[in-house]
């Protein structure tokens, strides 16, 4: 391919609609072979980048529920798990907490009903998620193999089990396809205002990667952003005039330094700030929007208004070019060792009414074609109690094994139900997906190719899955 | 040390080069032929088979894939290789099939392809197979091969095609040893020299991270000595703040903080600080570097017995220790389990692990090593050495680990001050006893007998001892029920008087000595636990015990080192002590060559093995091997001496050589930005705020309003001296990728991020010290050549948009304005002198919406300069109030040939004074001169007016003159010597002549934005001062001052 060309069409696309570039990079990609992007020298940006095959997804909303949500009380019926209850379980059990280990199956005490055209079956918890069924694709088969909440949100961020020091997903998507934005920065971070989730900063982390490729924490509270803007008196010209300043000089130096790509790229993320002072500014500012979508995201409410805010603001950021946003919640409402009765109804009225209003925004905006929206855990829960006492005060325990989560848009096939758990909702057992096959499918759908996006690092060819088994799931495709 | 001791034996040309054996695994390539077991086929076993078919006793399956052998004789399923149809063995259809490993880390395609051809070639091995290899994996040859295992080379010989090259161009080995690189490689050259004032300012960034003074640049600059740079080395080597900096190295690797981690709570470690320090005072004193580690790892050992006070040496030697107490340890706060006091120590031995072997031990902690040939039996041999002084099932917090610096005589002083403390404690408990007394008996006094006795004795009774009648009684009369706490209800007088007695003892107690600890590991003694390894790493699942020993593919014999159990000269085991003297020895190939490679790592932003916490089969290849072994070499035979090996590494060619990016090569020298405390530490220092103090508590640190985590107050030593909370990273350090304290940190990234744009944009540090930069110009003006006025002669002559004064239009056939400014500033306004009215000029005054006009020709004048060519439209309101006096005349003049615009007069009326657009030209003056008339008395007036100038071919401003009016203006001559010296104390140079202008320009965009609008003014600053102050932060946040050569 001539570069020159090809660094014009990158150039121009900050201008043009990443669509006319997607297309015309591709046009230059149908004659070459399919080959890797890897890194040939040390030169990092966020200058937009052709896919390997033409992408359905542009950019990408994770929606992560940290603790496991209790899936036989959501998302995946149980009726044996009823039939059974309190009878001693036969199948052997990894437990995370042995101490208040039992074999007691206990069903559900919430009805399951079908929703929409498709038929499939919710817990009446989630009655906002139920309205938007045919629209998503439920995965009732995932499949970590590990109880703990590191090891498996470390999993789905990073590829390995319990591994830190990689790449997230979303450094990966943006090393793979740059930004599509110069005014934000491509990978936001929405953080709870309860605090960080578990696993703290590791969840953006972009371990090996350069941190161009890291998430910007988008704080829960003024000032949302850090150090945006300088004191009153400086704002506007008296700060432009120093930034111009500034950058002539950088400028200046560079010249000594051609090539210096460093010096480059601190000029370009001046300016990138510069910008940001504003765009952030407006893409934060929900006051803007109807009060229909105030409506709709739950803003009027007291318990939905933190996560609804979330949610529209995850929107606006897409909106607006940003490549991938994920919502994080503090700690881990959906870990209910006790008091399942209480517990998970309360992560449910927080999170269910805004992450239906998401995917319904983006259907009336016809942004979700091109929009991946994702829903779901680390794990899921075991099917038997975890004994606190009083019956009032039992839980469930952690299961790697099987659990559900929900996909939208990008390029997944709406209103369907993919997978299946055994009778008791214990293990994954019909079309099983693990992290690292949630993330072929999504590069796939991203225009990439898992395998083929290769990150040199300390002399090794690193991939998202780190050479694991992974497969596309062609299943879950439309 | 240098050019003779490499020219050695030149006719001698058996030069054994050992080169790297190992196969990469990602290797795609087929191969043809050659496979054996050991150097293709273990490895892939090593990371997917061993755990279960070899590493330890129990076999599933009976299956021992560790040799060819055992594999054709098989586990129950049969053999598992079939020669003669090797497609069908079941090694190659249980891996293909995905059955194994069960998992999900499966066999890649390539590996089993080359397991394939393996077997299709007869599965050959390398050498016959032993009969008995016992248990566990072993190390092979092949492994023992790998690159960093090699003792280090002591003898090289120099090729003739290097040494028959023109040896001007070296200044010693390192020089050669690269060129002889470059001659292999065919790849890079050695550039020539970097200018002088270059090469000073990288000396002095990185021996002391910190810039030198323009002062010190310019006298280095002006050494006529043929040998000044010798003499520079050698003075920055003598520098303390060498021992900051290097110290700061240091204490990454051994994962310095100030707090404890591990919970939550996080909680602070207040004596980590002299272990810090320690290590500070021992690399200014060049401690031989085989000393520092030993002191480190041992010194509790070396101190010999700690009776009666503890000597100088003592405290150095338990200060060293504090090495081994830098994990982090959640047992004093709120974890004191068996998974807290084991990760202690599984982050103890990380450290020890990354930082002295430069390999990751850890990994071989729950199995054998997945690549490199570290038996788990090796990690836990290690975990022996340890095991003594940090047993698990003995275990100590951290405050109870700490040693008291306190001497037999401060130790009775206290104790004697105690006791002081203590009698009037006595005093105290006595006066209270009284009141209570006293109280009671006036209570009780209001009952009658036989009441009052039946509640004296319930009341004297102690509470659990009362019938249930007498707590009845007590109920009853409530008011009997005094106690210390109510007393005072009772007799109002005795708090204040028992609280003399509180402040007493306080008062007694300040003065015993301050007790100061060091955070120290000291081995009990006569304490042998046993270390077991640990099945899967948990301690739950303890199997065979171990000895202490270490790694066994360093030693040449293939025997793992073993150290005694217990050393019986020695109150404790001596088993760190015995492991530090290996450790340091010739036995072990490794520490010098990691310590070497972290040292050109320093030097040269990149180590020659570029992960120096991974010289394993993962990590990269050295980029000269030779080098590295060269430099391990002189390093050990120059007494350990790190001074030395500066001095060595930074007199070569390579290191003198200007940046280069011509090649992307191991020996090339690439602007490198400054790290997180360079950048803070730089700041400082140019802005005149740094200090220099040495040692000590570490600066206390805060959250901002916004939740940043700032340093508290003005505090300016060295960012070294902050306070490091895991939980709590100071916001603007951390922005610059400084490490935030997990266990340790190997090796530092450098990111460019917008984020630490907007903090330098931004940031309230940056900000402040760009104030302080900028006040520090203004004091210390540098003192410009007449060429450098040559062009900066507009800035110079420029006047300020508005002055204030008084004078006369004389409206004659040439009409001319007399200018005179009033020179006396009140806080609101502008007057002759401090007196009003002023002796001369009576009420002549300006106030930011009108003013006083003087008597006679003295009208006050306002007058504005226009910053630019344009058109101006001029609006306003003149109001004379008072119906007295005859009111006054308002007069806007223009230009130095002094045209009417317009006149007004007004008494006891209002006027609008609008000027229609008319032509100014840049540095044209406009006057707004208002005079009495005819009667001097009454002759306050307002006049509001707004300027609206149409730049040529520009945007239109808006000037209104109320929200301009301010006080006295810092003079602004001496800009151009406040440029200068703001180039010199941020980048150590003058301004380049365009850069003056460019300045110079500016200066002169700000001050006039500054001064046409009130909005961007900060309320107490001068325009001239807050124009400065961004100039300053412009320089403070560009890549100059952020990078060095």
């Amino acid at each position: 391919m001539n570069g020159s060309r090809r660094e014009f069409l990158q150039q121009q696309a900050m201008g043009v609609g990443s669509l006319a570039l997607a297309w015309l990079l591709q046009q230059e990609n149908a004659s070459a072979k399919l080959k890797k992007i890897s890194a040939q020298s040390e030169v990092f940006d966020l200058k937009p980048k052709a896919p390997h095959h033409p992408p359905k997804a542009k950019a990408m909303i994770s929606l992560f529920q940290h603790g496991g949500p209790s899936h036989m009380d959501l998302t995946d019926p149980k009726p044996e798990l009823s039939r059974f209850d309190g009878t001693d379980y036969k199948e052997d059990i990894a437990y995370s907490f042995v101490n208040e280990a039992s074999k007691k199956l206990m069903g559900t005490r919430w009805k399951f009903a079908k929703h929409g055209e498709c038929g499939t079956e919710f817990s009446e918890l989630l009655p906002h998620t139920a309205s938007i069924a045919d629209d998503i694709c439920l995965i009732r088969s995932m499949h970590t193999g590990a109880n703990g909440h590191e090891v498996s949100i470390r999993y789905f961020h990073g590829g390995i089990p319990g591994v830190l020091g990689r790449a997230h997903f979303a450094s990966w998507l943006l090393y793979g396809l740059g930004s599509e934005t110069e005014n934000l920065p491509a990978y936001m971070v929405l953080t709870d205002p309860g605090g960080h989730p578990v696993d703290g900063i590791n969840n953006w982390s972009s371990g090996f990667m350069p941190a161009l490729y890291q998430g910007t924490v988008v704080r829960p509270k003024e000032p949302r952003i850090l150090n945006l803007q300088p004191p009153a008196h400086l704002q506007g010209r008296p700060q432009q005039q120093g930034l111009d300043f500034l950058q002539t000089l950088n400028r200046r130096h560079a010249k000594r330094f051609p090539g210096e790509n460093d010096l480059e790229a601190r000029i370009a993320s001046y300016e990138l700030a510069a910008r940001m002072q504003t765009s952030a500014h407006e893409a934060l500012d929900v006051s803007k929007e109807t009060r229909a979508t105030h409506e709709m995201y739950g803003l009027n409410d007291e318990e939905t208004r933190e996560y609804g805010t979330r949610c529209l603001i995850a929107r606006r950021l897409v909106e607006r070019g940003v490549r991938f946003v994920q919502l994080f919640l503090a700690g881990q409402p959906w870990d209910n060792h006790s008091n399942l009765g209480k517990t998970l109804p309360s992560a449910c009225r927080k999170t269910d009414k805004p992450a239906a209003a998401l995917v319904k925004d983006l259907k009336q905006r016809g942004m979700l074609d091109e929009v991946l929206v994702h829903w779901g855990g680390e794990i899921g829960r075991l099917p038997v109690t975890q004994n606190q006492g009083a019956p009032e005060k039992h839980g469930r325990d952690h299961n790697g094994q099987g659990f559900s989560i929900w996909l939208a848009g990008g390029g997944i096939k709406p209103g369907m139900v993919h997978g299946a758990t055994d009778d008791f909702g214990h293990r994954a057992i019909e079309n099983i997906v693990t992290p690292n096959d949630y993330q072929a499918t999504l590069m796939h759908l991203f225009g990439l190719q898992w395998d083929k996006l290769v990150f040199n690092h300390a002399g090794r060819e690193e991939v998202i899955t780190a050479g694991r088994n992974a497969k596309v799931v062609t299943g879950i495709l439309s | 040390m240098f050019l003779q001791t490499m020219m050695l034996r030149p006719s001698q040309k058996t030069l054994v080069v050992i080169f790297c054996l190992h196969v990469s695994f990602h290797c795609h390539s087929v191969f043809a032929d050659g496979l054996t077991y050991e150097q293709h086929i273990r490895p892939i076993f090593r990371a997917h088979c061993f755990d279960c078919h070899g590493a330890t006793e129990d076999l599933e399956g009976e299956l021992d894939l560790r040799q060819v052998r055992l594999m054709k004789r098989g586990g129950v399923s049969g053999p598992v290789i079939e020669l003669k149809e090797p497609g069908s063995s079941l090694l190659l259809t249980r891996i293909q099939d995905g059955e194994m490993p069960p998992g999900e880390v499966k066999v890649s395609a390539e590996e089993i392809e080359v397991i394939r051809q393996w077997i299709q070639q007869g599965a050959p091995t390398a050498r016959p197979e032993a009969a008995d290899i016992g248990m566990g994996l072993g190390v092979t040859p092949e492994e023992r091969a790998h690159w960093a295992y090699q003792p280090i080379q002591q003898n090289l010989v120099i090729p003739d095609t290097v040494m028959s090259l023109d040896k001007s161009r070296f200044r010693n080995s390192i020089d050669l040893l690269v060129q002889w690189r470059i001659q292999e490689t065919g790849r890079g050259k050695i550039l020539d020299q970097a200018d002088r004032p270059t090469l000073i300012k990288r000396a002095y960034f990185d021996l002391l991270g910190l810039p030198p003074a323009p002062e010190q640049i310019t006298e280095w600059v002006n050494d006529s000595r043929e040998d000044w740079y010798e003499h520079l080395l050698t003075a920055l080597l003598s520098t303390p703040a060498y021992g900051e900096r290097w110290g700061r190295h240091w204490l990454d690797v051994a994962g310095y903080a100030d707090s404890e981690g591990y919970t939550n709570k996080d909680v602070e470690r207040p004596w980590a600080w002299k272990y810090r320090d320690w290590v500070i005072r021992s690399l200014n004193d060049d401690k031989p570097f085989d000393e520092f580690i030993t002191e480190q790892l041992a010194g509790d050992e070396l101190a010999g017995p700690l009776e009666g006070d503890l000597s100088e040496k003592q405290i150095e030697l338990l200060t060293a220790t504090g090495y081994l107490r830098m994990a982090a340890d959640g047992t004093g706060s709120g974890a004191n389990d068996d998974a807290a006091r084991n990760q202690v120590m599984t982050d103890t031995l990380k450290i020890v692990g990354t930082s002295l072997f430069g390999l990751s031990v850890q990994c071989a902690q729950c199995h054998d090593h997945r690549y490199d040939p570290i038996p788990q039996s090796d990690y836990y041999a290690l975990r022996a050495v340890f095991e003594p002084a940090l047993d698990w099932k003995a275990w100590k917090t951290p405050s109870a680990r700490r040693v008291s610096l306190y001497t037999a005589e401060d130790r009775s002083r206290a104790a004697e001050i105690e006791a002081q403390a203590k009698k009037v404690a006595d005093q105290k408990a006595a006066t209270l006893a009284e009141y209570m007394k006293q109280a009671l008996d006036t209570e009780l006094a209001k009952y009658e007998e036989p009441l009052r006795t039946e509640l004296r004795v319930a009341y004297q009774t102690s509470a659990k001892d009362r019938t249930p009648q007498q707590h009845q009684k007590l109920k009853a009369h409530p008011s009997v029920n005094i106690t210390p706490g109510n007393l005072y209800q009772y007799i109002p007088d005795s708090k204040p008087k028992l609280a003399t007695f509180d402040e007493e003892i306080k008062k007694i107690r300040a003065t015993k000595p301050a007790e100061q600890f060091i955070r120290a590991l000291v081995e009990p003694a006569n304490h042998v636990p046993e270390t077991r390894l640990f099945h899967r790493g948990d301690s739950a699942q303890p199997r065979q015990a171990v000895g202490p020993g270490s790694l066994t593919v360093l030693s040449a014999d293939g025997k793992r080192p073993e150290f005694s159990m217990d050393d019986t000269s020695l109150p404790s085991t001596g088993r760190r002590l015995a492991f530090a003297r290996w450790l340091t020895s010739q036995d072990n190939p490794l520490l010098a060559k990691v310590i070497a490679n972290r040292i050109w790592m320093h030097h040269f932003g990149q180590g020659l093995v570029a992960t120096p916490a991974d010289f394993g089969k993962l990590g990269t290849q050295p980029g000269d091997a030779r080098l590295l072994d060269w430099l391990a070499k002189e390093f050990v035979d120059g007494g350990w001496s790190l001074k030395r090996l500066h001095h060595l590494i930074m007199s070569s060619a390579v290191y003198r050589q200007r940046v280069g990016l011509e090649d992307s090569v191991f020996h090339e020298r690439r602007l490198r930005r400054l790290e997180a405390e360079t950048i803070r530490d730089r700041m400082l220092a140019a802005s005149g705020s740094l200090d220099q103090t040495l040692y000590g508590p570490p600066l206390k640190i805060k959250e901002d309003d916004t939740g940043q985590v700032i340093v508290e107050g003005e505090q300016f030593r060295r960012s070294l001296y902050i306070q490091t909370r895991r939980s709590r990273p100071v916001g603007m350090l951390q922005t610059f990728d400084a490490p935030v304290m997990e266990t340790n940190c190997e090796v530092r990234p450098s990111s460019t991020v917008a984020t630490q744009s907007l903090v330098l944009l931004n940031g309230k540090f940056i900000l402040d010290q760009a104030g302080k930069l900028a006040d520090r110009v203004s004091r210390e003006p540098a003192k410009p050549t007449e060429a450098q006025l040559g062009l900066t002669v507009e800035l110079e002559n420029r006047k300020p948009m508005w002055q204030y004064g008084y004078g006369w239009y004389d409206q004659s056939v040439k009409p001319t304005t007399t200018f005179q400014r009033l020179q006396h500033w009140t806080g609101s306004q502008w007057q002759a002198g401090n007196e009003l009215p002023d002796s001369e000029l009576g009420y002549t005054l300006l106030r930011a919406t009108g003013g006083h006009p003087g008597s006679g020709r003295n009208a006050v004048i306002r007058r504005w300069t226009s910053p630019a060519t344009g058109f101006v439209t001029i609006e306003g309101l003149l109001s004379h109030p008072s119906e007295n006096g005859d009111g006054v005349r308002g007069r806007i003049v223009s230009g130095t040939g002094g045209i009417l615009r317009g006149e007004w007069v007004v008494h006891h009326s209002s006027t609008p004074t609008l000027v229609e657009r008319f032509a100014v030209s840049a540095g044209e003056t406009i006057d707004f001169i208002t005079d009495c008339r005819e009667g001097t008395n009454t002759d306050s007036y307002d006049w509001k007016t707004t300027i609206v100038l149409a730049r040529q071919g520009g945007d239109e401003q808006t000037i209104v003159s109320e929200k301009c009016f301010r006080g006295p203006m810092q003079s602004a001559t001496h800009l151009t010597g406040q440029v200068i010296r703001a180039w010199e104390l941020a980048y150590g140079r003058q301004p380049a002549d365009d850069e003056l202008v460019l300045a110079a320009e500016f200066l002169k965009q700000q001050m006039e934005l500054l001064e046409s609008s009130a909005d961007h003014l900060k309320e107490g600053r001068s325009v001239v001062e807050q124009a400065m102050r961004t100039l300053c932060h412009s320089l403070f946040a560009s890549n100059e001052f952020l990078y060095v050569e």
